[in-house]
């Protein structure tokens, strides 16, 4: 996060938050303000890079208290993820991932790793076919779909080089996910950004 | 409330030969060991206090509630990577790391996930288990650091109500920002402050609870940094004691009237303790100090101390000393704004 005192916050536009809030629908096949719900209203905070947090009425009092004062929080609330220029708009948090599916009881849109895969992911490495041991749909090629451990746990957001189905044709070193954001980060934190710079390709759907 | 230089005059000790005699076997200040007589009179427990802080701290894995259903479940975890912990008996989702295992516990894929809070001791545990916050309070935690207590405070909570977690220093308040995705607290609102502003910011009476676990000079995490022994001269200290007021006064202006105010530090300088308290009472006015759920066998807040005399309801502030209890050296008031 930037300077404290350069971040603005401010409560999302409707039109972006209904195009945040479509995007996040395609990925968890689920309303993702009405499954979290109390935290269900959308603010951004932008700096250098503007970022999503989804908070509740009662967070709300305590934010709009500091902007009755021209102040800002550094953070609150769920974070969504960091907002793009262009479609896909927002990368969706590992911490979302994980409230959306304790919420559901369920996973979507994800790829269990095995042990030895997670190992290198943890250090920014991306998941090849070898590591995968399971895959929820709907992995959509060129779309975000989540990491998770046998455990259950999400440990990291990427990108799918290749729809769901189409993983159990591949070659063992064949790219799966591409690592865009890996639980890792926690430790290496400050010496990197948080989620890695990345180019959208091949088939999405709209 | 004195000044800095006042301070430092009325917390000048004279040292006796046989404290300079213990302090030189030990590798302490020698006021800091006329100090404890002060407060112990008695050498033989000076001595044991003293002997206690040579002695390892266990490290703490606070099981998060919020993401572990079954803390069992997380220590069977924890044992198959060689560690060994032991329960907590007042607190049923922490234990006591006895002995370590082959991979670091700030690095293993448990606390990556956030299963788990890594505490340097089990005192640490004690503010948010006492200010027991309910669900639907707003709170405030001054000085939240790295998120210890306020996810601590969150779990609690089980992510319901509202945390406002304050602090001033960018690092602290980084981390504190990755703890809280870590261990997937929803409820906090993170402002990056100085301490004594939060009335600016928020207003009078905003909150129904207040954590300040107040800056100080860490006298009670000897056993953790041995340095501490001589680190600290009275000057600082009364720097210490001097923030320590000003942070208090600001904090109780924040609580609503009926709320609470837990106020802790990791000392059992005096000075940075009951002689704050004693000084906020006085001045405030509306305010008292009340009983202190006893979870274990607590020591008395002190009465007086050196020269000074301070309020018999500071009996009702508690102690934790590491050769009583075996935990880092703690102090803990609650007080409720009238």
């Amino acid at each position: 996060m930037p300077p404290e005192k350069t971040v603005k916050c401010f409560e999302c536009p409707e039109d972006l938050r209904i195009k945040i809030l479509s995007e996040l629908h395609m990925l968890f096949q689920n309303d993702v303000a009405e499954l979290l719900k109390p935290y269900s209203r959308l603010i951004i905070c932008s700096a250098l890079f503007a970022e999503s947090y989804l908070i509740s009425d009662k967070l709300m009092k305590a934010v709009t208290k500091l902007w009755g004062v021209s102040r800002n929080p550094y953070c609150a609330g769920i974070y969504l993820g960091r907002l793009r220029r262009s479609k896909p708009y927002l990368i969706p948090s590992a911490m979302l991932a994980s409230a959306v599916f304790s919420k559901l009881g369920s996973y979507v849109n994800s790829v269990v790793v095995s042990e030895s895969g997670l190992k290198p992911f943890l250090y920014g490495k991306d998941i090849l076919k070898a590591s995968v041991i399971k895959t929820y749909p709907k992995i959509v090629s060129g779309n975000y779909t989540f990491v998770l451990g046998s455990d259950g746990y999400v440990y990291g957001v990427g990108i799918a080089e290749v729809s769901g189905e189409e993983v159990g044709g591949l070659k063992d070193l064949d790219l799966v996910v591409r690592n865009v954001f890996d639980v890792g980060w926690y430790l290496r934190g400050g010496t990197e950004p948080r989620e890695r710079k990345f180019k959208i390709r091949g088939k999405r759907h709209a | 409330m004195l000044s800095v230089n006042d301070l430092t005059n009325s917390f000048t000790l004279d040292v006796s030969t046989y404290a300079k005699t213990l302090a030189g076997r030990y590798g302490f200040k020698d006021y800091m060991v006329e100090r404890y007589y002060k407060i112990f009179g008695d050498w033989g427990v000076v001595e044991e206090l003293l002997k206690s802080f040579d002695k390892p701290l266990h490290s703490v894995v606070r099981c998060n509630t919020l993401k572990v259903r079954d803390c069992g479940y997380l220590a069977k975890r924890l044992g198959l990577l060689g560690y060994s912990l032991s329960p907590i008996g007042w607190c049923d989702y922490a234990f006591k790391v006895l002995s370590s295992g082959l991979i670091a516990l700030g690095a293993t894929h448990e606390f990556l996930v956030g299963m788990y809070y890594l505490h340097r001791g089990s005192a640490t545990l004690l503010p948010p288990l006492i200010l027991q916050p309910n669900a639907d309070d707003v709170v405030l935690d001054v000085a939240a650091g790295p998120g210890g207590k306020t996810t601590h405070i969150s779990q609690i909570m089980r992510n319901d109500g509202v945390v406002v977690a304050v602090d001033v220093n960018r690092g602290k308040v980084r981390a504190l920002r990755s703890n809280l995705e870590r261990l997937g607290v929803y409820n906090v609102v993170v402002m990056r402050a100085d301490g004594r502003e939060v009335l600016k910011l928020f207003g009078e009476g905003f909150f129904d609870k207040v954590l300040l676990d107040a800056p100080c000079t860490g006298e009670g995490l000897i056993q953790i940094d041995k340095s501490r022994k001589v680190r600290t001269e009275v000057r600082d200290l009364a720097n210490a004691a001097y923030l320590q007021y000003e942070l208090l006064m600001t904090s109780l202006r924040c609580v609503r009237s009926g709320g609470y105010l837990l106020y802790s530090t990791c000392s059992i300088a005096p000075e940075e303790d009951e002689f704050v308290v004693d000084a906020v009472i006085r001045d405030f006015k509306e305010v008292e100090v009340v009983d202190i759920p006893k979870l274990l066998d607590f020591s008395p807040g002190l009465t007086e101390y050196h020269r000074m005399r301070f309020s018999d309801e500071l009996r009702r502030c508690v102690r934790v000393f590491p050769h009583i209890h075996g935990m880092e050296g703690f102090f803990i008031c609650l007080l409720r704004r009238l």
